[in-house]
């Protein structure tokens, strides 16, 4: 059994730099840090390798400086590390990304199961999963909580808005996992530095057989067209103060206006 | 061709989720600015419900389409996906929008990827320009607004959450059944073997007239826990900032935000915010706005009626002890 995993690195918030121009990240420039939400992905990795004996393949597409975030996965669970990199990703939009994902993926198979976090922390768009799916052919869920295998058959559990629902699904199929899972486990010491000297294979737009116009900023059919700031008049009254002071104030003023009874 | 816009009606066991309602507020003055038709569609398992949903009879869409299936019974992503693109495909709108409900965004990319087509995610508001129609929606990491447009049609998005407020129209929408030419097998892999209705009290967050919004500058779960104290004197629903939600002091719905959700209280006091554009672009609309703030800089206190510098931990203690005493 084969799953796949998929993570993302993003920017520490205080290292982000934009391209004045194009108004995507610099990756390549900030220092990234495993997406958060991608944790629960690699614990229920971790979990069906536990019960089932799955071989584990994380991949990541960005630039080199993901590759401590894949030894991060290995660490816990992964079997396999690929890295897909390429200058000509850069400024890829959720299409294009879920492009070379796609490919990526398919080059791999056979293969029952890929997992991806619900979304990312610096994009919240939570598109990719289910864009890559589409571009696949294959069924995908989001939110899911929890999987097991039956007889062949993967059967997921997802929350949506309105219930909890158990779904049954011939592989394969892409499920984004719920962010709050009750536990995570850390990755063991011992894999840890068995990836010290081990490197991700790394695949290119060459390798995955995609052309450049797919890929990238040319590739991602939402563009930027400019930027504005939004300018707020300062027209704000400023208290400053002791606070028992600010409060009796506050409360006063929360009265006149009918916020709080007199 | 492209001479009308498509709106996503999320249906759920005889009702149409509000956010579908709420989108077809921009999307209409769109639709009136492009000189294009504006049409709700759904997928119903059973057309007879249509009447139960009284929301219908005065939206502000010119035509409501549905397809029925006995598959639509529940939501199946590949199926739901796989219709609407030859849908799209068959009748060829000039975009295609989704509420950013769960559902919204479980459909809406896998419609994108089966077309092929860019798809913006979070839209907060929209613009209009010549023959072009703009989305707005904060930029990554700075504190500026991003206008993006889409190189493909049918354009694309899905609609932040509250963001516009529900209108009614004058005129009841024709409704009409749609069948699709093409003979799409309506089935899917997914089985669904057990449902479980989840009974959550949704979050009065968005209707609440006073909103107290917590950030980091609260510093403590402990000072968090005092603000909801001072909700529940106030008669106050409490928001926060994305940090606390990522550290789980409260559920996602409390978000304000990009991300989240767009509060219009009358009263909306921000404790220990900074105010960056995904989180104000939630609350700029309030009536009135009180920043409380160790720093005078700080965005949110430049925007606010009324900012008030002191620390928001003694302050919170020396409010909530005056309170008591005075009996409130
Ligand atoms: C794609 C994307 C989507 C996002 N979506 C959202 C969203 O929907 N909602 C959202 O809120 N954020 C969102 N964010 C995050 C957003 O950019 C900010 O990081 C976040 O809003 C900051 O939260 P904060 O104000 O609590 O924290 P900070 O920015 O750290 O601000 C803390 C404030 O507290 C003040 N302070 C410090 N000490 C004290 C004290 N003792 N007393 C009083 N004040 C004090 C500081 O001066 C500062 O102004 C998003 C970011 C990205 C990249
Ligand atoms: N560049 C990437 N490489 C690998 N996985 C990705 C990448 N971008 C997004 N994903 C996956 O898609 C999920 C949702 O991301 P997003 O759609 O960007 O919010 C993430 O949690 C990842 O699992």
């Amino acid at each position: 059994m084969r799953i796949i995993l998929c993570i993302k690195g993003v920017p520490k918030p205080e290292t982000v730099k934009v391209d004045p121009e194009t108004h995507t990240l610099k990756r390549e420039s900030a220092e990234l840090i495993l997406n958060p939400f991608d944790r629960s992905a690699i614990e229920m990795a971790a979990r069906l390798k536990e019960r089932y004996g799955a071989e584990v393949i994380v991949i990541s597409m960005g630039p080199p400086n993901v590759v401590p975030l894949l030894k991060e996965a290995y660490g816990v669970c992964a079997d396999r590390m690929i890295l897909l990199s390429d200058r000509v990703f850069a400024g890829s939009d959720t299409l294009a990304t879920s492009r070379v994902l796609a490919k990526a993926i398919k080059k791999l198979s056979p293969f029952e199961l890929i997992l991806m976090g619900l979304k990312s922390a610096d994009g919240e768009t939570a598109q990719v999963p289910p864009e890559t799916a589409a571009l696949l052919g294959i069924p995908s869920l989001i939110n899911v909580k929890d999987i097991f295998f039956e007889k062949g058959k993967i059967v997921a559990v997802r929350e949506t808005e309105y219930t909890l629902e158990e779904i049954e699904v011939s592989p394969p199929l892409i499920a984004s996992i719920y962010p709050k899972l009750d536990y995570l486990r850390p990755p063991s010491f011992k894999r840890l530095l068995e990836v010290r000297n081990k490197e991700p294979e790394i695949l290119t737009s060459k390798d995955l057989g995609l052309k450049e116009e797919e890929l990238g900023l040319s590739g991602s059919p939402t563009r930027v067209s400019g930027v504005f700031e939004k300018k707020f008049v300062e027209r704000g009254e400023i208290w400053e103060g002791d606070p028992e002071e600010l409060a009796k104030r506050l409360i006063i003023l929360l009265k006149e206006k009918g916020f709080l009874k007199a | 061709m492209g001479n009308f816009i498509l709106a996503y009606g999320e249906y759920h066991n005889g009702k149409l989720h509000p956010a579908s309602l709420e989108i077809l507020t921009p999307l209409r003055e769109i639709a009136d600015k492009l000189k294009k038709k504006l049409v709700l569609f759904l997928l119903i398992e059973d057309a007879e419900r249509l009447k139960e949903v009284k929301a219908l009879e005065r939206t502000l869409c010119d035509e409501i389409w549905y397809l029925e299936s006995q598959e639509f019974k529940d939501f199946k992503d590949d199926l739901f996906g796989k219709v609407i693109a030859e849908l799209v495909k068959e009748t060829n709108p000039y975009g295609v929008f989704f509420p950013a409900t769960p559902q919204g965004m479980a459909l809406a990319p896998r419609v994108a990827g089966e077309l092929g087509v860019g798809l913006c995610a979070h839209v907060n508001a929209f613009e209009v320009e010549g023959e072009t129609l703009y989305m707005l929606r904060p930029s990554y990491g700075e504190n500026i607004i991003a206008k993006l447009y889409s190189t493909t049609l049918p354009v694309m998005a899905t609609v932040s959450l509250h963001a516009f407020p529900i209108r009614e129209g004058n005129k009841r929408p024709e409704i009409k059944e749609i069948t699709l030419k093409e003979s799409v097998k309506f089935e899917s892999k997914l089985k669904i073997r057990k449902v479980k209705p989840i009974k959550r009290e949704p979050s009065r967050l968005t209707v609440a007239k006073v909103v107290l919004a917590g950030g980091l500058g609260l510093k403590r779960r402990e000072n968090f826990e005092k603000l909801k104290i001072l909700a529940e004197i106030l008669e106050a629903e409490v928001g926060v900032t994305r940090p606390l939600y990522y550290a789980g002091w409260a559920e996602e719905d409390r978000m304000i935000g990009v991300s989240g959700v767009t509060v219009r209280p009358k009263l909306y006091i921000g404790f220990g915010i900074s105010g960056a554009i995904q989180h104000t672009i939630g609350m700029e609309n309030s009536e009135f706005i009180i920043a409380i703030n160790t720093d005078k800089e700080a965005p949110l206190v430049k925007m606010a009626h009324l900012s008030l510098i002191v620390d928001a931990e003694k302050f919170l203690d020396a409010l909530l002890r005056q309170l008591k005493e005075g009996g409130n």
